[in-house]
């Protein structure tokens, strides 16, 4: 039936060569013109999993308490001291070019040059206070003098001043949507507008510019990320270099290039079409499909060349390679695409987009390169050189190889195996989830961006490792003496957790404004218990300090944390939930979370409960798909357990590098089994077949090896080159990718020929009659 | 047979003692946290070999080398600590609160608490072991004859404004309930009380109140002073006594209750406490940090000041150690 089928594609296509090559070149050309389009595209709420409890909240209170899309410009006068005129002037000019670009959110500018920066001290009689830049300011000695007095009356030391008074910070929150045209804030031109009217303008040899946040770091990763098209070119190069040593023929080295080139074109052009951008994470889509292309054009290269060896027309070799490559390299891409199908799975919209792009681009090369690929072999004439390739290609090595399927070999592979197994799975279980170090993880450590973060973290007393608590109230509730005793206690008890640097909340301002009240004495730094004490204190605080909405019936508790370190994070959402668990009553509801951390603590939350049910459905998925094609259960778990213990093999690896489990790391497993079943479908797909004529083990699998094997191992090294010029992106995530990928491609090949004959040993002991 | 018994009894003794250990350590964790010695801390006292300091949430400390926080039964806010001997102590603070300790500050009871007047207790001072008084906030003011088992209540209206005075009599006279609770909040804080060198007390507060007393603080005569701000502190030198308070404001006298004379600080910070460093120095900590150093000739000059918090008192401890308790915990003084 499946036969039949083939042979009839088979027929029509080839009798239509022409018009069939003729669709591919208008088809290419149109995606290509999509695919110039295509667009960089890395929007905040792609990254965050927007259905979990967390990020509910988060998305809730977004609008009162601005999100976690923050950015921070730190003015740096180099001299170390900021009161000069220059400085100033600089300064000045940062704040009003911050509120004038479009999408930041004005209210929430903040700076010394911001109205709502006041200060207030206490005098005989009461309060007296202003703005801390008054609005006669002039940069005189003078004029100077007072500003550094009302700094520190302010209080502002450590947030809008560096603590050793060489800097000043101007912070903005950031729309989700531009006001001006209502459509979503495009990050990557913001971040470009930061760079040039911030910091081009700004910075000289007197005044530094410091910019983080994540549309800054969003700027930065897509700015790196175009380092990728120079590791294209590499992988381009190199991988032709191999296929030329495989194929010995100039003319086969560049029609699987070029039909996977179209393969990549069409991909990208697929994505515009579907309206994607291309985002810094899915960019290793088009290398991925390069490979695999390239790895599938080897077999059929390679089988074409057996056959027109065997004295076969160039044409009618392609033919019968097109016949007998089009199921398992139709299965095995297919197992690809729906390995990265069940990434959908994953609520998290860039893993999304990742599993839709990849899925688009590995079932485009079933058609470029089982079938263009074939079609253009056709018109070859195949030069004697590549006829004459040598009989005996390795055969002394595939014989020697073909030792794994005994059952003394079998043993020792197995037993090996099996300890492997056993210490990868022990590390495994070590793997951390989340980012382990500090700064921002998608750039390296000596980026520019994170120097600016460490600038900033050094120098100011703010971090931007902000989670925020979101405390649900009644109205007025700030007006209840035992509720915002209740608040303050649960400050005060996630203050004392580890990892936690410092705490604000309504409770523990009105405590100081308080004290305030009662002539700057530190004794009365309490929640009065008096109710008209307690409206005095909470009434002095403004709605837009972040700290209560206009019936303070929602009061945030922000905790400044060291780091964000996955370890840092989970032990204080544990303090929190524990103490949320004793203290939420009809009054109060303490909910996680918001803030950046927050959001991470979220992110991490989905990726570590994603892991498992992904797991189960790629191989669900890889389980279903050879269990059709071999309709074998025996072959389906042979090709499987090699899978397994190389993924674990990974988790053991990503432990030992201190790769965390993430956003970026998450899909690289299924993308690895995806792939890497590809190998023991094409070895087993050839051994099953003599197998099933009762020919033994050893000689099914020498066979095996003989007819894919250079292929099979042709497609490791190709697979892993294409990833492995990720070791040197400017990206910490991509070279991440690169490493567990590049190691995925590799173990899952060797696991493919050494391991599963040593299991095939085993099932198939004794030779069918 | 006796091995493998011997063997049961000591893995059972293990795991008890490892159940014992690990019981303990959560119960401590519910009260001892590891912010407290640097969160508020208002009052170090020190007698022999003793000391003690009390803070914000009803923290207690015990000096043992090091300051170490032990279980307190309260979480009112604590103003002050006296020891009137090494094991003999007390702690005050908001809600009333009154606590002892007879184990040197190891344990900690509650002798009063009156959250339901919602006013704190800023200052205690213990005659001997069995007398004493405790004063706070509108003129709170308490008496114990019995080492503290009663507290009574005292109401001292000799301390009240002239002009308060007629409306108080005018209105006892219409409203009885209402003339109450407006008596409770006419008088002035009462800040700090101490003992001067001839033995009478001298006790200062908010609008410029300086009063001493020769009974005990049973009877007081308010001084006519000549600054109206408040003043939190008062320390006894072998001379006289210095008055401190708002906005940098000191004032000094021999008697303590005759004339007062100025001395201008150079900071306009408050200044909260003092100790005696030597027969001519009076160092002085407050807020925004400050730490100053008076002269018995009466030149001052700012030795230092920390950034972002504020001093309440300084102290030594048993080794002579100087102290300050603040905003941001204990302070160790560097010794120069």
């Amino acid at each position: 039936m499946l036969d039949k089928i083939v042979n009839g594609l088979e027929a029509f296509l080839f009798r239509q060569r022409l018009v069939v090559i003729f669709s591919f070149l208008l088809v290419t050309v149109f995606l290509a013109l999509q695919a110039s389009n295509l667009k960089m595209d890395a929007a905040f709420v792609k990254n965050i999993p927007l259905n979990h409890e967390y990020m509910k909240t988060y998305l809730k209170h977004q609008k009162q308490f601005g999100g976690a899309n923050s950015i921070m410009v730190a003015v740096e006068d180099t001299s170390g001291d900021i009161f000069n005129a220059n400085f100033f002037d600089s300064l000045k000019k940062v704040h009003d070019q911050l509120f004038f670009i479009p999408g930041v959110d004005r209210a929430q500018v903040k700076s010394l040059y911001s109205p709502s920066t006041r200060f207030t001290e206490v005098v005989e009689d009461g309060f007296a206070g202003g703005p801390v830049i008054p609005a006669d300011f002039s940069t005189t000695d003078a004029g100077l003098a007072i500003v550094r007095g009302n700094i520190e009356k302010a209080g502002i030391v450590g947030r809008l001043i560096a603590e050793d008074y060489s800097a000043a910070m101007v912070s903005a929150q950031l729309m989700d949507f531009d006001p001006q045209t209502g459509e979503p804030l495009d990050t990557l031109a913001f971040a470009a507008q930061l760079e040039e009217q911030l910091r081009g303008e700004f910075e000289n040899e007197h005044i530094k510019v410091h910019i983080i946040g994540f549309a800054k770091m969003a700027g930065d990763v897509a700015e790196g990320a175009k380092g990728v098209v120079l590791f294209f070119l590499i992988a381009i190069l190199v991988t032709a270099v191999m296929v030329y040593l495989f194929s010995k023929s100039i003319l086969l080295t560049l029609l699987p290039l070029a039909c996977s080139l179209v393969a990549v074109i069409w991909q990208l052009g697929l994505l515009t079409v579907v309206g994607f951008g291309l985002d810094p994470m899915s960019i290793l889509i088009p290398f991925l499909v390069f490979a695999i292309g390239v790895s599938h054009s080897v077999q059929m290269i390679n089988a074409v060349r057996r056959r027109v060896g065997e004295g076969e027309t160039t044409k009618a070799a392609a033919a019968s390679s097109f016949r007998s490559l089009l199921v398992p390299g139709g299965i095995a891409l297919l197992s690809d695409t729906v390995g990265f199908m069940t990434l959908l799975a994953i609520d998290i919209g860039i893993i999304r987009e990742l599993a839709i792009s990849a899925s688009l681009g590995v079932a485009v090369i079933i058609l470029t390169n089982l079938i263009l690929l074939p079609l253009l072999i056709s018109y070859c004439k195949l030069s004697p050189s590549v006829k004459a390739v040598k009989k005996a290609d390795g055969n002394d090595i595939w014989r020697k190889l073909s030792c794994f399927a005994t059952p003394k070999y079998a043993a020792v592979v197995l037993s090996v195996t099996a300890v492997l197994y056993g210490v990868g799975l022990y590390e495994a279980n070590k793997m951390k989830i989340g980012d382990l170090q500090g700064g921002a993880p998608a750039l390296h450590f000596d980026s520019r961006y994170n120097q600016d973060t460490f600038f900033i973290t050094d120098h100011f007393s703010i971090t931007t490792d902000v989670m925020t608590v979101i405390v649900e109230a009644k109205p007025e509730a700030c007006t209840y003496h035992d509720q915002l005793m209740q608040i303050d206690e649960f400050e005060w008890q996630v203050a004392n957790t580890p990892g936690v640097e410092s705490t604000a909340s309504l409770a523990s301002v009105a405590k100081r404004v308080n004290a305030g009240f009662n002539e700057g004495n530190p004794k009365w730094q309490v929640l009065p218990r008096t109710t008209a004490s307690l409206v005095q204190a909470v009434g002095r605080i403004p709605t837009t300090s972040g700290l209560l909405n206009s019936d303070c019936s929602v009061m945030p508790v922000y905790l400044f944390l060291q780091d964000h370190k996955a370890e840092t994070v989970e032990v204080v959402v544990d303090k929190v939930k524990t103490l949320a668990a004793t203290m939420n009553n009809e009054q109060l509801t303490f909910r996680l979370a918001s803030g950046p951390v927050g959001v991470m603590a979220a992110t991490n939350e989905a990726v570590a409960e994603a892991q498992l049910p992904m797991m189960l459905y790629v191989y669900g998925a890889v389980f279903v798909l050879c269990l059709l094609s071999f309709r074998s259960l025996r072959a389906t778990v042979a090709v499987i357990i090699p899978l397994y213990v190389v993924s674990t093999l990974a988790q053991a690896l990503m432990t030992q590098l201190d790769i965390g489990l993430a956003v970026s790391t998450l899909p690289v497993i299924a993308l690895g089994v995806g792939i890497g079943v590809d190998y023991g479908i094409y070895i087993l797909s050839t051994m099953a077949v003599k197998l099933r004529d009762g020919v033994p083990v050893q000689d099914a699998y020498y066979q095996a090896l003989v007819e894919r094997g250079s292929a099979v191992i042709f497609t490791g090294l190709t697979l892993a080159i294409g990833v492995s010029t990720w070791f040197f992106s400017a990206l910490k995530f991509q070279m991440d990718m690169g490493i567990l990928l590049t190691f995925m491609f590799l173990v899952n090949m060797l696991g493919a020929i050494i391991i599963l004959p040593a299991i095939a040993a085993v099932f198939w002991r004794k030779p069918r009659a | 047979m006796l091995f493998s018994m011997l063997r049961f009894v000591v893995v059972s003794f293990i795991s008890l003692s490892l159940f014992i250990s690990a019981y303990a350590q959560s119960v401590n964790e519910i009260a001892l946290q590891p912010l407290a010695d640097q969160s508020l801390v208002f009052d170090i006292a020190t007698f022999s070999n003793t000391a003690i300091a009390v803070g914000e949430r009803g923290h207690l400390f015990k000096f043992n080398g090091q300051w170490q926080q032990v279980s307190s039964p309260t979480v009112a806010l604590l103003t002050n600590a006296f020891l009137v001997n090494a094991d003999q102590g007390w702690a005050v603070g908001h809600d009333a609160t009154i606590l002892y300790t007879q184990d040197a500050g190891q344990s900690w009871q509650v002798q009063m608490s009156s959250p339901e007047i919602e006013k704190p207790l800023l200052d205690i001072l213990m005659f001997d072991e069995k007398s004493g008084v405790a004063v706070g906030a509108y003129g709170l003011f308490y008496r114990t004859q019995d080492g503290g088992k009663t507290w009574q209540s005292e109401f001292h209206h000799e301390l009240l404004f002239e002009e308060d005075v007629a409306y108080l009599e005018e209105l006892k006279a219409e409203d009885e309930a209402l003339y109450l609770s407006e008596r409770s909040t006419l008088l002035p804080h009462f800040n700090r009380i101490v003992r001067l060198n001839s033995g009478a007390l001298l006790m200062v507060g908010e609008l410029g109140l300086v009063a001493t007393s020769d009974d005990l603080g049973f009877t007081w005569q308010k001084q006519d002073f000549l600054y109206e701000g408040s003043l939190f502190n008062g320390v006894v030198t072998e001379t006289g006594v210095y008055v401190m308070g708002l906005r940098g404001h000191l004032f000094y006298s021999n008697t303590g209750t005759g004339q007062w004379q100025e001395i201008s600080l150079p900071t306009q910070s408050t200044i909260n406490g003092g100790i005696v460093l030597n027969d001519s120095t009076v160092r002085l900590v407050g807020n925004a940090g400050v730490i100053l150093d008076v002269k018995s000739d009466g030149e001052a000059k700012l030795v230092a000041q920390r950034q972002g918090e504020n001093l309440v008192s300084i102290m030594t401890d048993p080794q002579g150690q100087l102290w300050i308790a603040g905003t941001k915990g204990f302070v160790k003084l560097e010794q120069e």
